[in-house]
């Protein structure tokens, strides 16, 4: 509902306020209504986007510091680290693409990214011996003030929002 | 934590504030929250000409420098990306697009000061 209101309150703001919106993709998907490239990348779809990006970047940083200065400590969790950041790469690149593939590979990615936090996030938990080591999904992204928990559940949520119809 | 991490908490949260409450408002982005952004912009030039100054006059950096560096330059881009990505799709989501940064420069900041010391 206030999805809807803010799809349609944009698009006539790229109609008549935005001068800038001949240069942007966005303004052609949503202004020509028969041609429905990409929804995703716009509205809460941006912040998301957003979001997905600077965990993209901290933890891509962070799996690379840790892999350079300190790789023998921990081999394990820091692969975990470096896998984390790729899942986050992948997802912040196909939510912004548009497309019936990059939806999926956005829903893949998302997925894998819950599956990681809860699975990395409860062995983190019972069995703090062998995961002693900081990643992204420890504890549940307790580190991160548990925005990698919540992240994967509104990204479902918003990419089941924006499916891609059933029949093109 | 030093001066320079409360100058960013205080300009971060503001800038957040500012822009999650232009955004609730239903407001598109404007000259207050880009401002406000800039701001935070502003806050992390000052962290960045204080620490070259005090690197250069012999003060160490406990942790490691280039870690550091790294924070300090990452911090300094997002601003710009964000107040970029937010003039792309006039829209109250882009408020909170920008008031990602405050927030993300703010726990950055905290991390650089952890660094330094």
């Amino acid at each position: 509902m206030e999805e809807a209101e803010n799809v349609n309150a944009k698009s006539s703001q790229d109609g008549t306020a935005n001068p800038a919106g001949s240069t942007s993709e966005i303004a052609g998907s949503t202004g020509a209504a028969p041609a429905p490239t990409n929804t995703r990348n716009t509205g809460p779809g941006r912040l998301l986007i957003a979001v997905y990006a600077v965990f993209a970047i901290s933890a891509t940083a962070r799996a690379g510091y840790q892999i350079v200065t300190k790789f023998s400590e921990a081999p394990l969790a820091y692969l975990l680290s470096a896998f984390a950041a790729l899942v986050y790469v992948v997802a912040t690149v196909s939510l912004a693409k548009p497309g019936r593939t990059a939806f999926k590979v956005s829903v893949a990615a998302v997925l894998v990214e819950l599956v990681g936090v809860l699975v990395v996030g409860a062995l983190s938990v019972f069995d703090a011996v062998n995961f002693p080591h900081e990643t992204v999904w420890s504890l549940f992204g307790r580190g991160y003030g548990f925005i990698p928990l919540l992240l994967p559940i509104l990204g479902l949520i918003w990419l089941y929002r924006r499916r891609p119809a059933a029949s093109a | 934590m030093d001066a320079y991490f409360y100058i960013i908490l205080v300009v971060g949260l503001l800038s957040s504030i500012i822009c999650v409450a232009a955004g609730i408002l239903k407001k598109a982005p404007n000259d207050t929250t880009i401002l406000s952004v800039a701001a935070v912009e502003l806050a992390l030039l000052v962290y960045l000409v204080g620490s070259i100054v005090r690197v250069a006059s012999g003060e160490r950096i406990a942790g490691e420098s280039w870690e550091f560096w790294g924070y300090l330059a990452t911090a300094l881009i997002l601003p710009i990306g964000a107040v970029y990505w937010s003039i792309l799709e006039r829209t109250r989501w882009s408020n909170f697009v920008l008031a990602a940064v405050g927030v993300t420069a703010l726990v950055m900041a905290a991390r650089m000061n952890q660094i330094w010391y």
